[in-house]
């Protein structure tokens, strides 16, 4: 048979404008912005609390108690396991394999280490994270804002400064990635607030299997009417659950400060 | 500008190849005599003859690889590493004929023409390309050289050299392609699908490289499409992409001034990424991709270096940005080596990108409107931003290592050591860890630990014993010296005897988990009578 002609033709020029041309026409039809673009997805498990999902340039803050870590973690999941990156700035205790059964993705996670300064707290946002190569002082909200510009989600585990803060939320809004501020480390008001209301271990088989928690989300917008939910944080296999059938009520009993009277001190 | 451009010749260049064997192996400075492996993903990628020499192949594992050849010594793949360590013979060559193009670090590609009527003859040239590359590996790896119509054909005749020079007379290429196995394919295809297609085409009984040559060029592309069109070419000994007579657009060209000048690699690594993604992006916009590429740099006091770079599968920005860097090392390490001539005397103030070769883009399939690829990119110019910032080991990534604790099941390396994006693991990963605790993992995992003390119901300190139990059941923890917090609920203890066979090393420890009244949990272990916090379930 006779042999096609594989050879493209000497004007090329066909070839050369039709992706500009179909680019130009993607452009005209997309809209502004797409509505899962402005949002970041979440695990199911956290529907109940975010039924839009993680709103891209807000601040997220988690409020100090046990479990805030994982929660925090869990909040990220989502987005990981869509494609996002995601920092942890300043979190050198981590643990990495539960950040992992968790469900974020080991790949797209970058670890910062911002230097054991931040985490003492003197001095926020003036912190010294140590001499960069050029004998520079870099501080840590330098480094937060060189990695909102990054990734899509920034955890801050370093404290700063009320001012700073402003200028990485504006930053975040810009560049549509989310902020999600470990306990005391955000000085104003978050987007969105996440509590951990108290926790209940499960140990079937006399090992620390799940924990039960109820999680309350309130803050602006959308978001002003406080939603609470009842997770497994973790589950059973270490990743997160929500709680069958449960009435997201009053029924979590929180435990509170009891300390051992007589016991050596 | 090119031998191939502008000729209106439509047959593929003569082209002169330089292949130096074992080039993993021998950058990493292991004597061809040695027995050594070149491991990347736990399969070989590359070994030394003495290796070879006792059945080690490419593509086996780790373990059947030390099977074959226990003695070997096994290093793992560095790119950059070979890229260094290639560039004094890019250099070497560059001297006897300009414009060569480095294929990959050990394998390099020049006109021929130009070379052979200088030096009378394509023998006599290519002999004397091979003296020059052998005097500068010092005779550490043999060096085959061939001559041959278009880069496929050469890089095969300069394997079959075997350490000399094989000269295939225009026009025999055909002849010389024929009776040479399928597989041959898969060395100048950098593609995983091309792996399957050799073997796909084997069972289809096309076994040389003849019986696909002789395969109607349109049936091969209407059953394996693009791929399919390029195999057909070069079979037939044409070069894999039609030649074209059309100029690169002059818009294509970027370049940066760098002010002040620049010393620092890593600078410069960064400047080049960036130039690479701004590249990347107007290719991407008229739809074509780069397989041939000039990176041009310039010092203050006006020394250039100039190097070809050609990748098949054509070059991305990452792949740009990889081979600026290797193009930068070479030159600024070649300064403060034996010989500071050869490298340059001021700092580097152009960096400048000249798409050499572009063809359309009919590979990868890019998500219509964008998709995770921009992600990466954007993180990994922002990694490299932050490497610039704070020195290049502050960015770190997990890597799963193995182990029994908490914090050794998992750990971090510098971003650099490994390939962004892409899983990161130790051997020791996939190994079993007995007395591991099972998940879930703690959350929070102490460097330090923290001290801890468990209380029985009578207020003294309770303890393991020899036979891993506890002396008595704990009802309080004090944390770093804090008030004791009553223990909700406990499990454990669980030994954990490590390395019992090395007095050095050994550890003999229990952990024990707490549940405490503030709704804390955690992991204490006991070392030598005393108590830390380990971990925390946060």
């Amino acid at each position: 048979m006779e042999a096609l002609d594989l050879e493209p033709p000497a004007d090329t020029r066909a070839v050369l404008t039709v992706p500009s041309a179909l680019a130009r026409v993607a452009e005209r039809s997309r809209p502004v912005a797409l509505a899962g673009q402005q949002a970041l997805p979440v695990l199911p498990c956290l529907l109940a609390l975010l039924p839009d999902g993680l709103r891209r340039g807000t601040t997220v803050s988690i409020e100090p108690g046990p479990g805030a870590t994982a929660l925090a973690m869990v909040l990220v999941a989502g987005a990981s396991a869509g494609g996002s990156w995601v920092a942890a700035v300043g979190v050198p205790s981590l643990g990495l394999a539960a950040t992992a059964e968790l469900g974020v993705a080991p790949e797209r996670l970058l670890v910062v280490d911002v230097g054991p300064g931040s985490q003492a707290g003197t001095g926020p946002g003036a912190t010294p994270v140590g001499p960069g190569r050029t004998g520079r002082v870099v501080a840590p909200a330098t480094v937060v804002a060189a990695l909102i510009d990054a990734v899509d989600i920034v955890v801050l585990g370093s404290r700063v400064g009320s001012s700073d803060a402003r200028r990485l939320a504006a930053r975040a809004r810009e560049q549509g990635a989310v902020v999600v501020a470990l306990p005391g480390r955000w000085p104003g008001v978050a987007d969105l607030r996440l509590r951990v209301d108290g926790g209940t271990w499960e140990l079937p088989h006399r090992v620390l299997a799940a924990r039960r928690v109820a999680v309350t989300a309130e803050g602006r917008g959308a978001a002003a009417r406080a939603r609470r939910a009842a997770l497994w944080l973790p589950g059973p296999d270490g990743s997160p659950a929500p709680v069958a059938g449960a009435d997201t009520g009053d029924e979590v009993v929180e435990v509170g400060d009891r300390v051992i009277a007589g016991a050596p001190a | 500008m090119t031998a191939s451009r502008g000729t209106g010749v439509t047959g593929p260049t003569r082209t002169l190849l330089v292949w130096c064997a074992d080039w993993p192996v021998v950058a990493a400075g292991v004597a061809s005599d040695e027995p050594a492996v070149v491991l990347h993903a736990n399969r070989v990628v590359a070994c030394s003859a003495a290796a070879r020499a006792e059945g080690v192949r490419r593509g086996l594992r780790r373990r059947e690889a030390q099977s074959c050849c226990p003695e070997a010594v096994v290093l793992a793949a560095d790119p950059d590493r070979d890229a260094r360590a290639f560039e004094p013979v890019a250099a070497a060559v560059e001297a006897l004929a300009p414009r060569l193009e480095v294929v990959r670090p050990g394998v390099l590609a020049l006109a021929a023409r130009g070379p052979s009527r200088y030096y009378g003859g394509e023998v006599a040239a290519a002999s004397r390309v091979r003296e020059a590359a052998v005097a500068t590996i010092l005779g550490r790896a043999p060096v085959g050289v061939g001559v041959a119509d278009g880069l496929f054909a050469s890089l095969l005749a300069a394997r079959a050299a075997a350490g000399g020079t094989v000269v295939v007379e225009p026009g025999a290429t055909p002849a010389f392609l024929a009776p040479r196995p399928v597989s041959e394919l898969a060395r100048v295809l950098d593609d995983p699908v091309v792996v399957d297609l050799v073997d796909l085409l084997r069972r289809l009984g096309l076994r040389t490289l003849g019986t696909v040559a002789a395969v109607p060029a349109a049936d091969l592309l209407g059953r394996f499409g693009h791929l399919g069109a390029r195999v057909s070419r070069l079979t037939r000994g044409l070069d894999e992409h039609p030649p074209r007579a059309r100029a690169i657009p002059p818009e294509l060209v970027v370049s940066t001034e760098i002010d002040p000048p620049a010393e620092e690699i890593s600078q410069l690594a960064f400047l080049a990424r960036s130039l690479a993604t701004e590249l990347g992006d107007r290719l991407a916009g008229r739809g074509l991709v780069c397989t041939r590429i000039s990176i041009e740099v310039e010092t203050e006091h006006g020394e250039t270096l100039a190097r070809l770079w050609r990748h098949e599968g054509g070059l991305g920005p990452v792949e740009l940005a990889d081979r600026a860097r290797w193009q930068l090392e070479g030159w600024l390490t070649a300064a403060s080596g034996p010989n500071p001539s050869d490298g340059p005397t001021a700092g580097i103030s152009l960096l400048r990108l000249v798409p050499d070769q572009v063809v359309p883009d009919d590979g990868r399939q890019l998500g219509f409107w964008g998709g995770a690829r921009d992600a990466d990119v954007r993180a990994a110019r922002g990694v490299a931003r932050l490497q610039g910032l704070l020195g290049p080991d502050a960015v770190l990534v997990p890597e799963r290592r193995g182990g029994r604790g908490p914090g050794e099941q998992m750990g971090l390396v510098p971003a650099h050591a490994v390939r962004l994006g892409a899983p990161a693991a130790t051997d020791d990963a996939a190994r079993p860890w007995p007395g591991r605790l099972p998940p879930p993992s703690p959350v929070l995992v102490h460097a330090p630990s923290l001290p801890a003390v468990p209380f029985d119901a009578g207020g003294q300190p309770v303890g393991v014993t020899g036979r891993g139990v506890l002396t008595a059941e704990p009802v309080a923890v004090g944390i770093a010296g804090r008030a004791p917090v009553a223990v909700l609920a406990c499990a454990g203890p669980w030994p954990a005897e490590e390395r019992w066979w090395d007095p050095a090393a050994f550890r003999r420890r229990a952990r024990l988990q707490v549940v405490l009244a503030d709704g804390t949990a955690h992991l204490l272990v006991v070392e030598d009578g005393h108590w830390q916090v380990e971990a925390t379930y946060d």
